[in-house]
């Protein structure tokens, strides 16, 4: 098996794996029981939050725990009392609970950057929330949270000068740069951030929210009061502590793995330059996670080459109209202007632990010899 | 094999094992091959999302598979004013209307077979359990399995240009050729049922058009208030559940009063609203030249042959059936030949 989509889910380490495995037998208590092995549950619980937390510059208790990214997404959204600005790239559990409020979406260049003239344009006096995704999960596209945040600033001391008392705050979406980026809210400017545990080799179904101080949110869920009476129900501690242990594990790896994939991303862009039909390649270079390779093919069914691909065990996604995206083609393709061929071309290569020189440069083989192959049915 | 030679096929292409199988074999015998995935549905519901995207994915992965070109014809738009509003209207007289085999003479063998005509194919083709020897729609190998119930209405133009590459075969062997063949569809999950009204069960999908209109549920001997229903069209005769009746032997819906929305049960599984020797026929089509007296009749799909008397318009049993329900088709065979059918007045 090649697996290039990393983006989509990551296999759990084997640290992760291990740290959990206690939690789910030995270890079942309730950490709200009274006992004393629930208790030593409930430290253990908090202790593998504070890990969390401390990954990206915060204290256990800013963050709530979640099912996920979309969970963490929706919840955050709970905030508005006004108006919404998203970006028009922003993941589905953004652009879907946005159309809930009153919203626009902020455009991107081509290169898949904010366009920060329509983000100044957008940011009217309604506008109390922010949502820009730290890296798109299409395109990989970092975006730059920090002069995000510094609009933000300006414009809430613009509020505060004319007596105007709508909050701003800003929301990210970090689930795909949980691998490459060091992540830290202060430096980014935050006031709630997403982080999820299956895109950084933990579980899957666990997500978080980090929440700035004066961030009040409204909890979707009641029950026992669990995160700060924000998200009832019993604590996933075993897939919390898998998702600690596996996120300290890739920010310890941060480095390492941005040249890693650096290097293995070259070797798969230049072997796919030397196909006789050479993709369009997708994104900002400079400013796209180094795991990242969208590319597009004009011309090519991307769907069809997906299923040949997969007959080689090689497993990669497409912005397409296909299943996977219930038969709409990618808002995100459609955002940074690439046509509907461009579009239906279109592959998303994204690395990971389960890469290496060799199976890259194997899949760059099988990959453009399918390409040719599809090119070639099509000329006849 | 040379007759198959530069011979273009549109095969309809479901996702499913048969059609899959389908396209495998006309591919074997020589066909140049387009499969087609028919997008006719695509309609969420409450709590259930509509397969369509799934379903046109598996066809696709069969097709590349085969190395075949692959299309999506978009029906949608007629199949909502032709099968599903033609059911929605058989429902709200009382009818209890098929709409597969609205599907098969609206859709499939008319729109589809138009289309791929005027594209320049010789043939249609379809993974249904039905033969065919260029003039007569004949019954499958697999008696089981046999679809000619949900194709007697289809044009003899359209059948005159129709392969049914599996009909020789029988259903295991049709899994088993999928197997060693490694399409993986062969593992797919069959589905039952009216594919558009999926797992919520037809009463569900009603609701979604027709309104509720609470009526009361009366005992037909006794004519005494037994309880209460959400709306007489949902019921059909011979039906036995949601009656929120409790206790005893189950009661059977033998009468419906649509005017007054009155739904008539009954313990009595011998009521006579409930067995019949003979059964009134309209919107009748026979397919053979001359209309044919002796005659087995298939009264549901997958329903034993029985046989009877057929006049043109009414068929009459030996014997007292149990009575389907007004808007169910009747199909009528000679043997292995399908005469035609009517749909239950």
């Amino acid at each position: 098996m090649i697996y290039l989509d990393h983006a989509a889910a990551t296999p759990v380490s084997k640290k992760a794996r291990a740290a959990m495995e206690p939690y789910l037998a030995d270890n079942f208590f309730n950490p709200s029981a009274a006992y004393l092995p629930a208790k030593k549950v409930r430290a253990d619980y908090e202790e593998a939050k504070s890990t969390i937390a401390h990954c990206i510059g915060a204290k256990g208790s800013d963050i709530i725990m979640t099912s996920g990214a979309t969970e963490a997404n929706n919840l955050a959204f709970s905030l508005i009392k006004s108006k919404c600005l998203v970006l028009a790239t922003e993941h589905d559990s953004v652009l879907k609970v946005a159309k809930n409020y009153d919203h626009a979406e902020i455009a991107v260049l081509k290169n898949g950057l904010i366009d920060l003239a329509d983000f100044k344009k957008k940011l009217d006096d309604k506008v109390d929330f922010v949502s820009i995704a730290l890296a798109g999960n299409e395109l990989g596209t970092i975006q730059p949270l920090a002069e995000i945040a510094e609009i933000i600033r300006a414009e809430r001391l613009r509020r505060l000068k004319n007596g105007n008392k709508t909050p701003l705050f800003l929301h990210s979406d970090a689930s795909q740069a949980m691998n490459l980026l060091d992540i830290n809210v202060a430096r980014l400017g935050v006031d709630l951030l997403t982080i999820n545990s299956a895109k950084v080799y933990g579980p899957k179904g666990v997500g978080a929210l980090y929440l700035s101080h004066d961030v009040r949110l409204t909890p979707m869920l009641f029950g026992g009061g669990q995160e700060n009476g924000l998200r009832s129900g019993t604590e996933n501690v075993a897939g919390v502590i898998g998702f600690a242990t596996a996120f300290k594990e890739a920010k310890e790896h941060l480095n390492g793995n941005r040249k890693k994939y650096e290097k293995l991303v070259k070797i798969l862009r230049d072997g796919l330059k030397e196909s006789a039909i050479e993709p369009i390649f997708l994104g900002a270079d400079k400013h796209q996670l180094t795991n990242f390779c969208p590319v597009s093919y004009p011309g090519i069914d991307a769907e069809r080459v997906i299923f040949k691909l997969e007959e080689n065990e090689v497993y990669v996604s497409t912005g397409a109209a296909c299943a996977a995206s219930k038969g709409q083609k990618s808002h995100t393709l459609a955002a940074i202007g690439l046509t509907d061929t461009e579009i239906s071309g279109s592959l998303r290569l994204s690395l990971g632990e389960l890469n290496d020189e060799e199976n890259i440069k194997q899949a760059v083989e099988i990959i453009n010899r399918t390409v040719k192959e599809e090119y070639e049915r099509n000329q006849k | 094999m040379n007759a198959t030679k530069n011979k273009t096929v549109y095969l309809g292409m479901s996702g499913g094992v048969d059609s899959s199988v389908s396209a495998l074999l006309l591919k074997e015998q020589g066909y140049k091959v387009i499969g087609v995935y028919m997008k006719n549905w695509s309609k969420d519901l409450p709590g259930m999302k509509c397969p369509w995207a799934e379903d046109l994915a598996d066809a696709k992965r069969v097709a590349v598979k085969l190395d075949l070109d692959f299309e999506v014809w978009d029906f949608e738009e007629a199949y909502k004013k032709r099968v599903v509003d033609y059911m929605l209207e058989e429902f709200k007289k009382g009818n209890t209307p098929n709409p597969d085999i609205m599907c098969n003479q609206e859709i499939k063998f008319k729109l589809f077979y138009e289309e791929a005509m005027r594209r320049g194919g010789d043939y249609i083709a379809t993974g249904h359990y039905a033969k065919t020897d260029g003039k007569n729609l004949l019954r499958a190998a697999d008696e089981n399995k046999d679809q000619t119930y949900f194709l007697y209405r289809i044009s003899n133009e359209s059948l005159e240009h129709t392969l049914f590459p599996i009909g020789d075969m029988k259903k295991p062997d049709v899994k088993k050729l999928a197997e060693k063949n490694n399409l993986h569809n062969a593992y797919k999950k069959e589905s039952m049922g009216v594919c558009f009204v999926g797992e919520v069960g037809m009463k569900d999908f009603l609701k979604e058009y027709i309104d509720i209109k609470p009526g009361e549920i009366r005992e037909v001997e006794s004519d005494t208030v037994l309880g209460y229903h959400e709306g007489a069209v949902f019921y059909t005769i011979g039906q036995r559940h949601g009656l929120y009746i409790s206790g005893g032997l189950p009661y059977y819906v033998v009468k419906k009063d649509l005017a007054k929305n009155i739904v008539y049960v009954s313990k009595n599984l011998n009521d006579d609203n409930l067995w019949t020797t003979e059964l009134e026929l309209g919107d009748i089509i026979i397919r053979t030249k001359k209309a044919p007296t002796e005659v087995l009749v298939r009264l549901r799909h997958r329903a034993p042959l029985i046989p009877a008397k057929f006049n043109g318009k009414k068929v009459v049993f030996e014997n007292a059936i149990k009575r389907p329900a007004s808007g169910q088709s009747v199909v009528l065979y000679d043997n292995e030949i399908c005469l035609g059918g009517g749909i239950i007045i």
